[in-house]
């Protein structure tokens, strides 16, 4: 009785890993260079941050979090690259758009093109979390002003959130992460 | 609960047994390879290190099985041997002869090779230290030496073309990805500049041509099928994509991390053995990367990828075809250009040393090996 009963036990344990796998999740990291989209990256996957290249082309990594399966694709944020981001807009479940805080002159530049993405028909009501990253910098921009600066408050469109973080020092990235898996689901049709 | 108890047991047992096993195994084979060690020493009367130099041609080859014989020596002397100063080299070797009761009237030039080994071993470790400090140090424009090197990298790939500005869009030009280069080094610091440095001063044409080639990709047929894909903004933005490549300076920054990363991990001793006939030093890393900036931009070609994006997929293949190449004892990375063609001038960094140690030398392989005569 009582080894039928623990086999049993067992079984349904390793049907239910077997039977529920992780919801496969398309996570797109943008930013224009040098915004620590590839630092990012790694920090996700718990990897060596300290021999980053510029990207040419891009990176993907696969992590696992709270039942997902996160497949985040890091595309490299040089001028010239940029107009190759459109090619992974497809199937996108939440954009991610990092921004180098301390990085004051392209303020402008960043929010330009975080505003076309913004707009772009593929990416309509996707979930978009913005990193204000380097905050471990001492001329870091605090969230708040960058949100300001970037005009936030007038997307209605989609769920979106501004979190400060240093993907140097990891502090703000899980945050960020934990609302990313809260939201995966949240694409207005 | 009877059975999976037994079943449990009985996994237990045969996994038990397996490691009594292996781990008996593992003190077998030891005792049995020292005993074929003690037996062949008794048979030809010379230590494993003597049958070595014998045995095989100097590079590569013979210093690379020397070191693993030192490595795993149960003897401090020789086991220390690998990381001591260059200069108590000669010092150690003594004491390894007297150690091995070898004479050196018997084999006179047997502690002249086992000096160029170690004088390479020890000289690879320090080359690793001395990158890895040259990595970590960042660019700083505030350093005047870095604010030159920077400058200098523009004077040879731009010459003739003044710079306007210290931050200009013209550095988009050499391949960096904005208008100032300073945040393009990142995580290869220093090192990653040095390189280009030395690529543009030492293989100017080949740095050129190479610079030009990246502006222009050259020209793809695109099939009919592929073509009837696309609609006219898109066949517009196609034909703007053909004309990008890739971005010099920063394939530069990415290859370097390749040379680095191939140095880190051991697998550039093969090279470095073999051309280095003493120590291998900063220059003979700077040789191997512009043979893989020059390697890379050929493969580049002739995967024609395309666009940009597919670079890591061809740079990791890239990295594989390298690693293999590599595990040829024979394989050296040979740079292909105008600065190595002089071995006086380029290998050899303190000629009047390269002169005593050559002149108390005897040859014993020179057909395929003319640099490394020891």
């Amino acid at each position: 009785m009582c080894s039928t009963e623990l086999s049993e036990g067992l079984l349904s344990i390793l049907r239910k890993l077997k039977s529920v796998p992780d919801q496969e999740v398309r996570i797109l990291l943008l930013g224009l260079d040098n915004a620590g989209k590839t630092t990012l990256l790694k920090q996700l996957a718990s990897e060596d941050i300290s021999h980053i290249t510029p990207t040419q082309g891009f990176n993907i990594k696969s992590v696992q979090s709270q039942g997902f399966k996160l497949n985040v694709w890091d595309i490299g944020g040089q001028r010239k690259i940029r107009p190759y981001w459109r090619n992974y807009f497809e199937n996108t479940d939440v954009l991610i758009y990092v921004i180098d805080s301390a990085d004051r002159k392209r303020f402008e530049e960043t929010g330009q093109e975080l505003a076309e993405l913004l707009d772009e028909e593929k990416l309509s009501g996707v979930p978009v979390l913005i990193f204000a990253n380097k905050q471990d910098l001492f001329t870091a921009s605090p969230a708040s002003e960058i949100a300001e600066g970037l005009n936030l408050h007038t997307i209605r469109d989609r769920v979106w959130q501004i979190q400060s973080c240093s993907a140097l020092t990891g502090e703000g990235v899980q945050d960020g992460m934990n609302w990313v898996c809260k939201n995966v689901n949240a694409k207005k049709k | 609960m009877k059975i999976s108890d037994t079943s449990l047991k009985w996994t237990s047992t045969v996994y038990h047994r397996r490691m009594l096993f292996q781990v008996w195994l593992y003190s077998y084979c030891i005792c049995l390879w020292r005993c074929l060690k003690f037996m062949v020493r008794k048979l030809t009367g010379r230590c494993e290190l003597q049958r070595i130099c014998y045995n095989n041609k100097p590079g590569a080859n013979r210093t690379m099985k020397i070191e693993t014989s030192l490595k795993n020596s149960k003897n401090k002397l020789l086991q220390t041997a690998v990381s001591v100063h260059p200069d108590t080299i000669e010092k150690i070797i003594d004491d390894i002869l007297i150690l091995k009761k070898i004479s050196l009237d018997i084999n006179p030039q047997l502690g002249v090779s086992l000096q160029a080994c170690l004088l390479q071993i020890v000289g690879y470790r320090n080359l690793i230290v001395e990158i890895e400090k040259l990595r970590r140090e960042s660019f700083d424009s505030d350093n005047p030496e870095h604010e030159a090197m920077l400058l200098k990298l523009w004077c040879f790939l731009k010459p003739g073309i003044p710079l306007k500005d210290r931050i200009s869009k013209q550095w988009t030009e050499i391949g960096f990805q904005g208008d100032d280069p300073k945040t393009d080094f990142r995580g290869m610091g220093l090192l990653g500049l040095s390189s280009l440095v030395y690529f543009a001063e030492w293989d100017t044409a080949s740095a050129l041509q190479i610079l030009s080639d990246s502006h222009h990709s050259k020209f793809r047929e695109i099939g009919k099928k592929e073509l009837s894909n696309f609609n006219k903004a898109e066949w517009e933005k196609k034909k703007f994509d053909k004309a990008i490549g890739y971005s010099f300076a920063i394939v530069g920054i990415n290859i370097t991390d390749l040379a680095y990363n191939l140095l880190i991990s051991g697998a550039l001793k093969t090279h470095m053995y073999n051309v280095a006939p003493e120590a291998p030093v900063l220059k003979h890393f700077q040789q191997t990367f512009c043979y893989l900036i020059h390697e890379f931009h050929k493969f580049w070609i002739e995967e024609d990828p395309m666009d940009i994006m597919e670079f890591n997929r061809v740079r990791n293949k890239f990295h594989k075809k390298i690693l293999k190449q590599l595990q040829n004892p024979d394989m050296a990375l040979c740079p292909h250009f105008a600065a190595s063609k002089n071995p006086n001038t380029t290998l050899v960094l303190n000629p009047s040393l390269e002169h005593s140690v050559i002149s108390h030398r005897v040859c014993e392989h020179t057909s395929s090996f003319p640099l490394n005569r020891i």
